[in-house]
């Protein structure tokens, strides 16, 4: 009854203020150059691990966003998602897994312009992001002076994303997307500690992050005369 | 180009578009620093202690040729372990393990190493009585905006009056300090830095154990013991060492991992002779006398650690995580103290002294159930000279100009070069060892 009362509620509010509602999932690829060193130094200063621990590297990502209401090719709106990265070793005695977690809340710049390119869409993308990295050793959370080895971080993001949008149903559309985003400085000053347990001596505290992104989106649009 | 052609083109690109440059960039970013290293050159290595033994296990495994090249009859630094005393092994060096967030609680972790927390409890010896409790706060060491004054000044400064002294005095003596010398300030700094943990853990076996089985086991041979270095002569290319005996060897890096006092005291003739600013760094890296007493009783009389003594600021009950339980106390003498001790000249005066002291605290048990005492007084050891180093006042930066590099030649290493808090511990020192060989791979990549 709970989901019912909250469908009909969502699907109220997006066709009031809503041009388009979606949901995605896709792969994520990141390259954080900090944190690639401070794991090629883990792996380079513990020659007795037989299985190298691998760069964060392939994750996935979850996203919704709203596009507002607009008469105008350019249009905006809100996102927020989710991506989770995990690097995983297995040696005798000791399973290392590093956790990584994203928190992206941003705001979207939305361009379609139905008359020159058809279908064809472009979102650029200004996030807030936040981060949680956390260690599990042996499948425990790795715990010392009685509290978990974690690191937070923050930082700004800019991505470009775009997609074509393919007609399923009436105001449902699929839409392969490409996005690609960068983090100038991503401030994240106790991960050298969770991933190599030293402090100064790999990185500095922040990082600069890279990442791309191949997915579908899942898209419920207001027609411009709805 | 119709509809279908195109949504399956643009697809099409765009999936490879991301997909080329990420497959591009995954095949560039290797899983561990120097993958694909090369280097023929030779790597001399000054000190078997656990720098110089973690960097020498670094060098094999990257297939590069080193020799070690120790002082004394033994690897290990120190390190050190007493078997036939007591009916468990005891630790004559470095004893805790400080934290297990380190690259040796990931060690002792893969190795299955036995170790357990030491939460043994702790009685003062304050105002001529044993007490549970002190009736002020000495947890003042730490915070913001502290002065950059000793810690005896501090205390005075924050009403811990005369009866204090060697409450402080063992607070220093747990970094290795005189309580007039170490700095408020610097040791603050210190602790900001540190981050492998504040639990403090003990080995069922001891701790030379692990660094013997899991790390010098794999470079033994490549160890000349009592080769006692003399001469580093680096004015060419290729370095020439100089030993007592007249050796020498040749080496294209030289990584020197010899505790502080020997650099400060100019034991080893450099040719040319250091830098300046070098040899003044050195010489404001503190490292006072450092001495370990054990003492077998036939009988438990004393409490599990016993803080604040004249004679000795920390006694601790040796037995404490081991698996078996003979009566032994350990007696932690740091300072001034331990260089009171080691002017006694013997160490049946040593252990005289000390069980004076505890016969004062116990009425007199010590003395009639004393069996037999062990000292180890690291200040004495002509290739030691202390217990661990320290920061003193107005030190500043020291730590890091004395761990530069000197002409992509020479690297210094060991527990005194550890410049992000760890210094005085072995996890410390172990930093530092594989530090200095990114440092000499880096060098050759350039």
């Amino acid at each position: 009854m709970r989901a019912v009362l909250f469908g009909m509620l969502f699907f109220t509010f997006n066709s009031i203020i809503a041009q388009e509602f979606r949901t995605d999932i896709s792969y994520k690829y990141i390259f954080a150059n900090k944190w690639d060193k401070a794991i090629q130094t883990y792996n380079f200063s513990r020659p007795f691990l037989e299985k190298k621990q691998p760069l964060l590297m392939h994750g996935l990502n979850a996203s919704v966003s709203y596009i507002f209401k607009s008469s105008s090719s350019l249009k905006h709106g809100i996102h927020i998602s989710y991506n989770y990265f995990k690097s995983s070793a297995e040696n005798e005695n000791l399973k290392n897994i590093l956790n990584l977690h994203f928190l992206n809340l941003g705001y979207i710049i939305h361009y379609e312009n139905n008359e020159k390119t058809k279908g064809l869409y472009t979102d650029l993308i200004i996030s807030a992001v936040s981060s949680g990295l956390f260690r599990n050793v042996n499948d425990e959370p790795f715990e010392y002076d009685e509290a978990r080895a974690k690191a937070f971080g923050i930082g700004g993001d800019l991505s470009i994303r775009a997609g074509y949008y393919l007609k399923l149903k009436n105001k449902i559309y699929l839409s392969p997307f490409v996005l690609v985003g960068y983090t100038p400085y991503f401030y994240s000053p106790n991960s050298e500690a969770v991933i190599n347990q030293t402090k100064g001596l790999v990185s500095n505290n922040w990082t600069g992050i890279f990442t791309t992104q191949v997915g579908l989106t899942l898209h419920i649009r207001q027609h411009q005369n709805d | 180009m119709d509809r279908r052609h195109f949504i399956k083109q643009s697809t099409l690109l765009s999936i490879g578009g991301l997909l080329i440059p990420s497959t591009f960039l995954s095949a560039c970013r290797k899983e561990t620093l120097f993958e694909d290293i090369n280097y023929d050159g030779k790597v001399i290595i000054i000190g078997a202690g656990a720098a110089g033994l973690y960097a020498a296990y670094i060098l094999k495994s990257k297939g590069i040729d080193f020799q070690i090249l120790e002082a004394s009859a033994n690897y290990g630094g120190r390190l050190g372990k007493l078997t036939g005393f007591a009916n468990f092994p005891i630790d004559t060096g470095a004893q805790w393990l400080h934290g297990k967030n380190s690259i040796l609680g990931d060690l002792i972790t893969k190795s299955n190493t036995k170790i357990t927390l030491d939460d043994s409890e702790t009685k003062y010896w304050f105002n001529n009585q044993l007490v549970n409790s002190l009736p002020q706060n000495t947890d003042i060491f730490e915070g913001d905006d502290l002065p950059d004054i000793s810690y005896n000044d501090y205390a005075l400064q924050k009403g811990l009056g005369n009866e204090y002294k060697y409450i402080v005095e063992n607070i220093a003596g747990d970094q290795g300090a005189a309580a007039t010398r170490l700095s408020v300030f610097g040791n603050n700094q210190d602790e900001e830095n540190w981050n492998s943990g504040d639990n403090d853990f003990k080995f069922r076996e001891t701790f030379f154990d692990l660094i013997d089985k899991e790390i010098a086991s794999r470079v033994k041979d490549k160890i000349l013991l009592n080769t006692i270095v003399s001469k580093i002569d680096y004015s060419q290319s290729t370095i020439q060492i100089t030993d007592s005996n007249n050796n020498t060897y040749n080496a294209d890096k030289v990584i020197i991992t010899v505790p502080i006092p020997i650099l400060k005291s100019a034991d080893i003739q450099f040719i040319p002779t250091l830098p300046n600013e070098k040899t003044t760094a050195f010489s404001k890296i503190g490292m006072d006398a450092g001495m370990k007493v054990f003492l077998k009783f036939s009988n438990k009389f004393f409490d599990q650690n016993i803080i604040g003594g004249p004679i000795c600021a920390a006694y601790a009950d040796d037995s404490v995580g081991k698996a078996q339980n003979d009566n032994v106390l350990l007696a932690f003498i740091m300072g001034v103290q331990a260089e009171y001790l080691t002017s006694l000249g013997s160490d049946t005066a040593i252990t005289t002294t000390l069980l004076q002291e505890l016969d004062t605290m116990y009425n007199g048990q010590a003395t009639s159930s004393f069996v037999a005492s062990h000292v180890q007084n690291w200040t004495i050891n002509p290739f030691v000279k202390g217990a661990y180093s320290y920061s003193t006042i107005g030190m500043g930066d020291a730590r890091k100009v004395a761990t530069k590099p000197i002409n992509k030649k020479l690297y210094f290493a060991g527990e005194a070069m550890n410049t992000n808090g760890h210094h005085q511990t072995v996890h410390g020192a172990v930093e530092t060892g594989y530090r200095e060989v990114i440092n000499i791979l880096n060098d050759i990549k350039k």
